[in-house]
């Protein structure tokens, strides 16, 4: 009998479709890992977060409090991240669209995203991007949106998470809804997103250039105010916060 | 040389007589079946959930955000993978020449796996107990929240199990083979079932588990961890999930294609070759492109670079694969008339002809700048997952049936009638998103200071398209299904000439 040709040998076939997917692991998942803007204990990622607020150990590898990592595994059972994205993409028209007022936001990097696990980056976008969105509204405002989101943004499609707050009865309007545990968490950890994000500023330093947060006290201040006196609105404020 | 080639693949002996009992296949296509429809309702509740938020409003099992990874994964789990094995079960053997390995095995793979489905849908829509009714928050019991490795880990552990059970079987049959020659569609097959189970694995590793478990019972803090975090955790994501696209969900329609296509209209494949290269580029190429799905993402400006230059490298093995199944229609065009397997798999050729073209010209960075983070990739995967790999899937399912249960087709009018629904539906859902996908994307691009709500509330029209469009594409899978239902349990025609023994007056009448 001849010998098979390498082509009738399912042996072969095997080896070399494995052999497909190891190289291509190797190239473009193991090799790209070796980088030290992706983990949490080199030089790069540990200078550029001195200026947060990260000591808490309330995540298994550091980052969050234990509230905000609570919050974090709500957004991940609750899907959050199937509708908002968590990354601004380096093009001028994104940068301002999720900015706060005159500050632009500042694109992903790396290195904001070395705590997150699971990441929440997300590709697609059914409701607008979360990654700069602490500090744009109040803590009541999230509460009212998570509890009515027709009643705060109208026209908007995101579904309302009853179920994340106590004596929710519709029927009975003198009755306040109490956000649950849950949802203190969600928020607390909405609150992180991008609030302690810095920023490369050239002019800094006497022209050396240096780290900076990126959000303007006036900014912060002003938007706040703003969410604050919306909430609980029917209708949109005229000078509503852009998102 | 051909005559040759010939005499050494034909069957010597009694290969053609084996009476195949294709237990293992009817099983798998009976249950893949009921999982489309279930899947499908549950795509076609999200997509009535876009039109109408209101709907189901404060059932928490029910939220949007539950129900779009059910359907997502429930389709490809529980619809194109074990379609495809169970198909295999049934070209395998009849392109080896041989019976399945065991009938058993499969059976109990199946078993696991749809306990191991059921499992996962049930940890996605996440119904059980906990802090008012909302659910577990044990990231053992609740979704890995990343897409495409949302089914938690119990139920990866059930699926791999049912997986490798099948590796081992397909093995063993195809080891037993009695015709050397491995057609082309055994290599899809095998490709298919070794990427599957290589691919799930790495994808699925449970690192939040393991890190949240010593954090929590063991107060380990810090390094080490077992997880990827971050732009890592989100590389390895994307290689996996787009592996499950091209790895899993288009070898195995390619392999039904290049069995059932030939078949379905009694003409021989046009080129072994070409199918050859086909298969090795496929290989050889897709693996790299998952970064695609990260362009002007925080990761590596290099890395983006790789997976758009292998996107358009793509180009190589759905040319083989087109041009083939193009070829091997040549001269048989006529039977469109009346082959309802033949239209869906000629539908099916020309849709993967399109929807590669599109997921390549996508992976430019101008066009991902504007259709990114839109319903633009929602109609690229549907085209791709229905359009494509489940279009050769039914075609497959409606040409094997009669000939797995052996009787005739319970109804060429409802067969029709499927295909139409399919066809008219996956166009109507996909031109409705891919317009309103560019024209939100333009929205957001040109108008900067457009409040995004509104941008929300002008995609309504085409949202309304495309709950019309799903509503079609669920009626075929229920027409289909049914079509197999029926075919499956009407009782055979009484057919004198092989059962009874022919009498003198039948035979003298």
């Amino acid at each position: 009998m001849a010998k098979p040709k390498a082509e009738q040998s399912v042996l072969w076939l095997g080896i070399f479709a494995s052999l497909t997917m190891i190289v291509a692991l190797v190239f473009t998942a193991i090799f790209p890992a070796f980088n030290n803007r992706w983990s949490t204990n080199t030089q790069d990622g540990a200078e550029y977060f001195k200026t947060a607020k990260f000591d808490d150990k309330g995540a298994p590898n550091g980052g969050y409090t234990p509230l905000q990592e609570k919050g974090r595994l709500v957004y991940q059972r609750e899907g959050c991240s199937y509708c908002h994205s968590q990354q601004i993409r380096p093009l001028k028209t994104e940068m301002i669209r999720y900015g706060i007022h005159t500050s632009p936001a500042p694109p992903a990097d790396e290195r904001e995203y070395i705590y997150d696990e699971p990441h929440f980056l997300g590709t697609k976008r059914n409701g607008p991007d979360l990654s700069r969105v602490a500090g744009k509204y109040s803590d009541d405002w999230q509460f009212s949106h998570l509890y009515n989101p027709q009643q705060m943004v109208p026209g908007s499609i995101m579904p309302a998470f009853k179920w994340l707050f106590s004596n929710a009865n519709p029927a009975d309007p003198s009755q306040t809804p109490v956000p649950s545990g849950e949802c203190v968490a969600l928020v607390a950890y909405l609150q992180t997103l991008g609030a302690d994000r810095t920023v490369w500023d050239s002019k800094l330093n006497g022209g050396k250039g240096g780290y900076r947060p990126w959000l303007l006290p006036q900014d912060k201040q002003n938007s706040l105010q703003e969410s604050q006196s919306a909430v609980n609105r029917a209708e949109r404020p005229v000078h509503a916060p852009r998102m | 040389m051909a005559v040759q080639q010939i005499m050494q693949i034909a069957p010597t002996d009694a290969g053609e007589r084996i009476r195949h009992s294709d237990d293992a296949a009817k099983w798998w296509v009976g249950v893949s079946l009921f999982n489309v429809i279930l899947f499908g309702v549950l795509g076609l509740i999200a997509a009535i959930k876009m039109v109408m938020p209101g709907l189901f409003d404060g059932v928490s099992w029910l939220s949007w955000a539950r129900v779009r990874p059910a359907h997502v994964n429930g389709v490809v789990f529980g619809w194109l993978v074990p379609i495809a094995i169970g198909l295999f079960q049934y070209f395998i053997p009849r392109l080896s020449g041989t019976t399945l390995y065991s009938e058993k095995i499969p059976k109990i793979s199946l078993v696991f796996w749809q306990i191991g489905v059921l499992i996962g849908t049930i940890s996605l829509l996440n119904p059980w107990g906990g802090e008012l009714e909302a659910g577990t928050l044990n990231p053992w019991l609740m979704t890995k929240g990343k897409e495409w490795e949302d089914y938690n880990v119990i139920s990866n552990v059930f699926i791999t199990i049912g997986l490798l059970g099948i590796d081992y079987n397909v093995f063993r049959t195809i080891a037993k083979r009695r015709y050397r020659q491995i057609y082309v569609a055994t290599w899809y097959a095998v490709g298919m079932i070794l990427w599957t189970s290589l691919v799930y694995v790495i994808g699925n590793w449970p690192g939040q588990q393991i890190d949240w478990t010593l954090h929590n019972y063991f107060g380990q803090d810090g390094l080490p961890h077992f997880g990827f975090t971050g732009s890592n955790d989100m590389n390895v994501n994307w290689f996996y999930g787009h592996s499950i696209v091209g790895l899993v969900a288009t070898p195995g329609a390619i392999a039904l294609a290049y069995y059932f296509l030939p078949k379905s209209i009694n003409a021989p494949l046009y080129s072994h070759k070409l199918s050859i290269i086909g298969f090795w580029t496929l290989g050889a190429i897709y693996f790299w492109v998952g970064a695609h799905h990260m362009i002007y993402g925080p990761i590596p400006y290099w890395l983006q670079t790789v997976a758009t230059v292998f996107s358009f490298l793509l180009f190589i093995p759905v040319a083989a694969a087109v041009i083939n199944f193009l070829g091997t229609a040549r001269g048989e065009w006529h039977q469109l008339r009346y082959n309802v397997p033949f239209k869906f798999f000629m539908a099916a050729t020309v849709m993967y002809a399109l929807v590669s073209s599109q997921g390549s010209f996508e992976a430019l960075r101008p066009v991902q700048a504007v259709v990114h983070f839109t319903d633009y990739t929602i109609g690229h995967a549907h085209l791709a997952l229905f359009g494509f790999a489940t279009m050769f899937a039914f075609g497959a399912v409606i040409y094997a049936a009669p000939r797995m249960w052996r009787r005739p087709l319970y109804s060429e009018g409802m067969a029709e009638w499927s295909f139409w629904l399919a066809f008219i539906g996956i166009t109507v859902y996909v031109l409705s998103l891919t317009v309103g996908g560019i024209y939100q994307g333009k929205l957001w691009m040109d108008y900067p200071h457009m409040p995004f709500i509104e941008t929300v509330v002008k995609m309504t029209p085409f949202w309304h398209a495309r709950a019309g469009g799903g509503l079609l594409m669920v009626l075929s899978m229920v027409l289909v299904a049914f079509n197999v239902y029926k075919t499956a349990t009407t009782p055979a025609p009484v057919d004198e000439a092989s059962t009874a023994t022919p009498t003198l007056a039948a035979v003298a009448g």
